[in-house]
């Protein structure tokens, strides 16, 4: 193996001090053999850099993809918008739910939408004369929820056995349009 | 890669002289940064963090009237510093690095250039893996473009031995890669 052997890495990478440098120059141009070392040198130091490179790349979350999948998920998301537009309002009329917290939430939650007042009253301990007074009729539907006054006040400011109703003033669309108490 | 939207604001201007002189800095340092902690084993998130911390560290080393000299290696030191406390509190090797599946190249033009760039790349990444650790650094750092002073300040190793180990990576890959 030539002497100069040790030494090209260095002189590659310019590493060398000036004279050294100046003696690798002269060596080079003479000697066959290291000229092809420094060429393989030369490749596996690209190819090393090369290597590098395609594994950042590889561990970096490609953009292209990320794009591809855009209009997909938002037509996905289009069409899921749509979708419950047109068929949730139909089968919330259709399917009643029945659930073990819809039942024991009507014991307390009462939907009296278009009747007349006075069939509430008929369900509640509410004298008639204040229901008369409130001089307020539903316009949509309503749902009236009894809360009792124990739940609202401290002990001892409300008479006990007295309940408050809640009307909520429901809206064609499902909206809430007001809120009414009621002693 | 992604790191051009690091989301890194510095106020360049306070720690150095010239703001544009340390917007350079930033430019420059950044993606080979990322890159040297990529190829350690970092995920591409969590080096974006690292040189963000890095270069956090080095706006206070600078606040604080630090030295102003030899500032890459500086903060490829903080950087892979940094790097190797996050690999040791995740438990983790660094012998995950530089691991690349050859078959996922396909930039060659041709059939014949893709299964040769393929097989290039198995060899080396073979070879590679022969690689003492020390060596796999040297050569990173080197293809970062530092200077072999810079990578044994980087490391904290003498010039000399960054040199005899460069020289003996550069001859086992080559011989390795039938070079």
């Amino acid at each position: 193996m030539c002497d100069y052997s040790g030494k090209l890495v260095a002189w590659m990478d310019r590493e060398l001090p000036d004279n050294e440098a100046a003696d690798v120059d002269r060596h080079v141009l003479a000697c066959a053999e290291c000229g092809r070392r420094i060429d393989a040198y030369e490749q596996v130091s690209a190819s090393f850099v090369a290597y590098c490179d395609a594994a950042v790349g590889q561990k970096t979350p490609m953009p292209f993809k990320r794009r591809h999948w855009i209009p997909v998920l938002s037509a996905v998301a289009v069409a899921a918008a749509v979708l419950s537009l047109v068929f949730v309002p139909v089968s919330v009329k259709q399917i009643p739910i029945r659930s073990r917290a819809a039942e024991a939430a009507a014991a307390v939650v009462r939907e009296t939408a278009p009747r007349p007042v006075k069939t509430v009253h008929r369900r509640r301990p509410v004298p008639r004369t204040k229901m008369a007074n409130a001089g307020w009729t539903l316009a949509g539907p309503a749902v009236q929820i009894v809360i009792p006054a124990e739940a609202m006040f401290p002990p001892g400011a409300v008479p006990e056995g007295i309940n408050f109703i809640a009307e909520l003033d429901i809206a064609d669309d499902g909206s809430a349009q007001g809120l009414r108490l009621q002693p | 890669m992604s790191g051009d939207s690091l989301p890194l604001v510095l106020p360049l201007s306070r720690f150095a002289t010239d703001s544009c002189e340390a917007t350079t800095l930033y430019r420059e340092l950044r993606k080979p940064l990322l890159r040297y902690l990529v190829c350690l084993g970092l995920s591409s998130d969590e080096a974006q963090d690292v040189v963000q911390d890095a270069f956090l560290s080095l706006h206070k080393h600078l606040v604080s009237g630090g030295p102003q000299d030899n500032i890459r290696s500086w903060l490829f030191r903080v950087a892979h510093n940094r790097a190797r406390n996050r690999q040791q509190s995740y438990d983790r090797r660094f012998g995950t690095q530089l691991d690349l599946d050859a078959d996922s190249i396909s930039q060659a033009a041709t059939p014949e250039q893709v299964v040769l760039e393929k097989e290039k790349f198995r060899r080396l990444g073979k070879a590679i893996r022969l690689l003492t650790e020390s060596e796999r650094e040297c050569l990173l750092l080197r293809a970062s473009g530092l200077r072999y002073r810079e990578i044994g300040e980087v490391l904290g190793i003498s010039t000399s031995t960054v040199a005899d180990t460069v020289d003996r990576a550069i001859k086992k890959l080559a011989e390795k890669c039938n070079v």
